[in-house]
């Protein structure tokens, strides 16, 4: 254990984990009750913001980075899930959250069914763009915090403040390996309002946000097509065609589109649509749909450089 | 007995040479101090009914809270120094809430009646490296309703830390001669509206002033709806019902 420790804290080997050595005996203060009673989660809730063990070497976070920065290091041993197109839009209808479903670790696409937008409670919804992981357990955790405050204070929480419950819990872990980037979205008194939030502790309030690798691509048909009085079918057509584009030039983006509407009584899932399929095909029909596909084929009517024929009338 | 009493009720934790406890003893006195609770559980649901002692006129009987919600599922009614109830209660809903986020499921009744009883004898001096601890017993009772894979349930736990399940209990000042009630006119296959207005009915008898929708409130657990107070517009037609 000792070798190894020395072989990986980057600082002199001749100062023994002193942080890992702190962090164990805090734990230390919770009695053997609490476990009994609360599943092991004895210090969450009434204690505030829950701590974890944290690896016994010098600079813990020094040593995550090395196993999971692929960017500095192709071959590292952890890869965490990073691509993603994840958008959210306030408008006079609600709030349109649209996100892709692919997973990506490295080059590799891990997994093309991906749930990226997390279902907080019956009127919040968080989406999901960084580390997978991260953000499943911190949004669900938000949840069980938000029905606490439910429950104590006989009155909903405001989006307002569960986006910020949210930053100060993941600035609390700033700089030890936490990756998210999410949007909290919801309808409360002040009608329906939209974070950003992220893991370096960034809280952002705004009308527009679009987080992932394929966001760029996102903003350029979302700001295009916005505008506040967007009918709710409009908006909706609008989240669905921004994700596809980013489906389709960015490579860690894509496989299928979840759609959500949030509205007065709470959010609506609307559909699942294919990529592909939206680019030969179109969204089917649903209401604010075009009719055909998003893809070129439909529009340049055979004269397409890749068409067999168009080649041969050119000649 | 007072003589031979007060060698042994000082110390919180100290057995008196009889084997008993007399904090903890004093501490299930304060609850027949407390307005009469009634409980009765159904093959469809649980019902709760409280007594609220409006003692001026002044007061908003709103204010008063003595049926709480723990859970959708959960649902509590205390008698006694209510204020105690506010942490056990606050811990309940801590404990069903950790238990939704580490297994995904709602927590079952008797594991949160048992949740809230683990609190009730952490009293007494703590350790010189402990947090502080509580220095004396809840002076509170609990009847605890629910619903889980067991069906309707009805829990009644007091400040030793016991917890008894019961098809019908009643605690607080009228206890007894509501128990006696309940005893004589429950029945097992009771609908939810006989229950409400037998609840009615026991308060009615143990109250001294004359019921009304002001001064009792109802509250009842059921499969379809969860947890639910009943408004002001279902208590009266309840009421009116008796």
């Amino acid at each position: 254990m000792n070798t190894f420790v020395s072989r990986f804290a980057p600082s002199s080997s001749a100062l023994p984990h002193s942080k890992g050595a702190i962090a164990v005996e805090d734990d230390e203060k919770y009695s053997d009750l609490t476990w009994g009673s609360q599943a092991g989660f004895g210090h969450l809730g009434t204690k505030g913001i829950p701590s974890f063990k944290v690896p016994s070497l010098a600079d813990p976070s020094a040593f995550l980075r090395m196993h999971t920065d692929d960017y500095a290091d192709p071959s590292c041993r952890i890869k965490i899930q990073h691509g993603t197109t994840t958008l959210a839009f306030r408008f006079k209808g609600g709030i349109i959250v649209a996100v892709d479903s692919r997973a990506t670790a490295g080059s590799y696409i891990a997994s093309g069914t991906v749930k990226k937008v997390i279902e907080i409670n019956p009127y919040l919804l968080g989406t999901m763009a960084g580390g997978a992981a991260d953000c499943q357990y911190w949004e669900t955790y938000l949840g069980i915090e938000c029905r606490l405050h439910e429950l104590r204070n006989r009155e909903r929480i405001s989006v307002a403040a569960a986006s910020k419950f949210l930053s100060n819990l993941v600035y609390s872990y700033k700089g030890m390996g936490l990756s998210m980037g999410t949007m909290i979205c919801g309808w409360d008194k002040t009608g329906p309002a939209l974070f950003y939030v992220d893991s370096d502790g960034t809280r952002l309030k705004g009308d527009i946000f679009s987080v992932g690798s394929g966001s760029t691509y996102a903003y350029g048909v979302l700001d295009q097509g916005y505008h506040w009085d967007l009918s709710d079918e409009d908006a909706q057509e609008l989240g669905r065609r921004s994700i596809y584009a980013a489906g389709h030039r960015d490579a860690y983006s894509g496989n299928t589109i979840n759609l959500y509407h949030v509205k007065e009584q709470g959010w609506e899932f609307l559909g699942n649509y294919d990529v592909t399929k939206m680019h030969y095909d179109g969204p089917g029909n649903v209401p604010g749909a075009t009719g055909g596909g998003y893809g070129y084929e439909v529009r340049t009517a055979g004269r397409s450089a890749s068409d067999a024929d168009a080649i041969d009338t050119s000649a | 007995m007072f003589l031979t009493r007060s060698e042994y009720d000082r110390g919180v934790n100290t057995f008196s040479p009889e084997g008993r406890l007399f904090q903890v003893e004093y501490a299930i006195e304060a609850i027949k101090l407390g307005s009469t609770t009634v409980g009765i559980r159904t093959p469809t649901g649980v019902v709760l009914g409280v007594e609220k002692r409006v003692q001026s006129p002044l007061l908003e009987s709103s204010s008063i809270e003595k049926i709480m919600e723990i859970d959708t599922h959960l649902g509590c009614a205390m008698s006694g120094l209510t204020a105690d109830a506010r942490t056990m209660i606050d811990h309940a809903r801590v404990t069903s809430q950790n238990h939704a986020f580490t297994f995904d499921e709602r927590i079952k009744v008797e594991s949160v009646t048992q949740a809230v009883c683990d609190l009730a004898l952490r009293f007494g001096e703590s350790m010189e490296n402990e947090d502080a601890m509580m220095s004396r017993p809840f002076g509170v009772a609990l009847l605890i309703a629910g619903i889980d894979e067991l069906g309707p349930q009805l829990y009644h736990t007091d400040p030793s830390g016991t917890f008894v399940k019961y098809e019908a209990k009643a605690i607080g000042s009228g206890s007894e001669a509501a128990q006696a009630e309940l005893q004589d006119k429950y029945h097992k296959s009771m609908s939810m509206k006989e229950a409400q207005i037998l609840t009615l009915c026991v308060l009615k008898q143990v109250m001294e002033e004359k019921l009304d929708q002001h001064n009792v409130q109802l509250a009842q657990v059921t499969q379809e709806k969860g947890f639910e107070i009943l408004s002001d517009a279902l208590l009266k037609e309840a009421i009116e019902g008796m």
